[in-house]
């Protein structure tokens, strides 16, 4: 995974989410991404295509009046 | 009255009419007047409610209508919050004017309950990334010095309870935010299972993290706290439709042949925690076996992926919840949580369902471990406070916290005064239970509480203010 983030890709991301920094907040957020890419990768596993997210759910009850 | 009571000591003389409720919130309101200029524990202090009503309980005691142990107790509502006809800012510029028209159902159980709303207390803006100078309102302090750090964010609770101006109070906690203050601020907090007590009408965080719980100065006040928090609610779509237990029917049991298993490589080796902490969590571990326990080590996955699973779900979440907001009003928001939004934009949508899968795993790796285990423990918290303008910006390029793996498996945990450091501010032991077994974590902070003596000890800032 990359772990920098260069000028493009980040305006890219910004432009993508709406947001708008000023230049400094975006010095800032390229400085932390290398924090977040560690992240992504501690929770990337070999767990294969089966594996459910902790978000499935079933129908209660009250789904079923 | 003599001394800052706990809410059970309290209820108890407010039951056999020796302690006025009028009385007790005067006292109160009297040290948050005197104590609020140094502390800033409280953004907006509800003296009229507070007085009406506390001479309603009072009413209530003296017609043999009380409402239970929590009747004419004086508490405060982290300003996250929603309180009818009463400012709910979630300590933003951006809800600066905002009045809801309707009470969170925390607040309006413990109003059922008789309390005494004494005030909305300071908090992170919007629960998330404090302390901030750049807020309309300054962040709380902390009592046993005000230097220094209360954690956060329910951190006007936090100082609040520990310098007697409430007895008690809501907190909030997506990955600490209940346990962290309460560590630091020498009290007990605790963060109960995902789902028991009602998100509704208190401002999200992140949604699958967020979690609501009492924080007072003991765990037997906790206790009485969460048998009215705890209950199912429509209103809110995570609440869990589980029996509630009675919280205090086995205080004082003793915790003889209960087994605790001890997470050593979380505090010891993933983040290693400051001398004194750890020669408080050792201490507490020859008290847990001087009061019968057993003692295990537990091994999980280290602490950095559970705190990697929970920022990365915590990071997307929030950006999702204040989406509109940080696209029209990004600086409106303080600096910390402008920065936390925009970290939004560097989160994928792959890398959240990666994290929410890893959940699954790590939730059930818990699970394993604790099998025939009641409670296991760990640090709060790494170190005592540090000083206030000390904190770092970014959270997320920091050591891990023990806290967050709990958010991340909606285990109950509790923070627990364990004594205090090198520098004489507190230091704390996290409990965590299994899924609804609050009763349990409850049970064995009690046993411990009431076998050391922590509890004994207020910030010396509030003693002149306490009548001998």
């Amino acid at each position: 995974m990359q772990t920098d983030l260069d000028d493009a890709t980040l305006a890219f991301l910004l432009a993508r989410s709406g947001l708008s920094p000023t230049p400094t907040q975006k010095a800032e957020l390229k400085a932390i991404y290398p924090h977040i890419a560690a992240m992504a990768e501690l929770v990337r596993k070999p767990r294969g295509r089966m594996a459910e997210p902790a978000l499935t759910y079933g129908f209660a009850e009250e789904d079923l009046a | 009255m003599t001394g800052i009571p706990t809410i059970a000591d309290a209820a108890r003389q407010i039951a056999a009419k020796q302690l006025s409720p009028v009385e007790l919130t005067r006292a109160c309101l009297d040290r948050a007047y005197a104590l609020n200029k140094e502390l800033h524990a409280f953004i907006l202090l509800t003296e009229e409610r507070a007085l009406a009503d506390a001479r309603a309980a009072e009413a209530a005691i003296m017609a043999g209508k009380a409402t239970g142990p929590l009747c004419g107790i004086p508490i405060g509502l982290k300003d996250i919050v929603d309180t009818k006809g009463i400012a709910t800012t979630c300590h933003s510029r951006l809800l600066c004017d905002n009045v809801p028209d309707s009470d969170a159902t925390c607040a309006a159980k413990l109003a059922q309950a008789g309390t005494v709303l004494i005030g909305k207390t300071a908090t992170h803006e919007f629960a998330d990334g404090g302390p901030s100078f750049d807020l309309p309102w300054p962040p709380a302090r902390n009592p046993w010095n005000t230097a220094h750090f209360t954690a956060g964010s329910s951190s006007g609770t936090g100082a609040g309870v520990a310098a007697g101006l409430i007895l008690g109070g809501i907190g909030t906690d997506t990955g600490g935010s209940i346990r962290g203050p309460a560590a630091l601020c020498g009290i007990a907090g605790i963060k109960p299972t995902y789902g028991l007590v009602s998100r509704a009408g208190v401002a999200p965080a992140a949604f699958t993290l967020d979690h609501i719980g009492p924080m007072a100065w003991t765990a037997e006040d906790c206790a009485l706290m969460l048998q009215t928090l705890a209950g199912h609610d429509p209103r809110d779509p995570a609440s869990a439709a589980h029996p509630v237990p009675d919280y205090t029917a086995r205080l004082g049991a003793g915790i003889k042949g209960m087994r605790i298993g001890v997470i050593h490589h979380f505090h010891e080796i993933d983040h290693k925690v400051s001398n004194g902490t750890q020669r408080r969590i050792d201490d507490a571990i020859t008290t847990f076996r001087e009061l019968g326990a057993a003692i295990e080590e537990v091994t999980l996955s280290p602490l950095a992926e559970w705190h990697a699973c929970g920022t990365l779900i915590s990071i997307t979440e929030r950006a999702a919840a204040y989406d509109e907001w940080a696209r029209s009003r990004l600086h409106d928001f303080g600096e910390r949580v402008q920065q936390r939004l925009l970290m939004g934009a560097l989160v994928s949508g792959v890398d959240y369902v990666q994290a929410v899968r890893r959940r699954r795993e790590l939730r059930a790796e818990l699970k394993a471990a604790m099998a025939g285990l009641d409670v296991v423990l760990t640090a709060t918290q790494q170190s005592e406070a540090p000083k206030i303008d000390a904190i770092p910006m970014w959270d997320v390029s920091q050591k891990p916290s023990f806290t967050m793996p709990f958010n991340v498996a909606g285990y109950p945990a509790m923070s627990v005064c364990s004594g205090f450091g090198e520098n004489g501010l507190p230091v704390a032991i996290q409990l965590v239970g299994k899924p609804f077994q609050e009763a349990t974590v409850l049970r064995i902070a009690d046993a411990f509480e009431k076998a050391s003596a922590s509890r004994a000890r207020r910030p010396a800032l509030c003693a002149d203010l306490v009548s001998a």
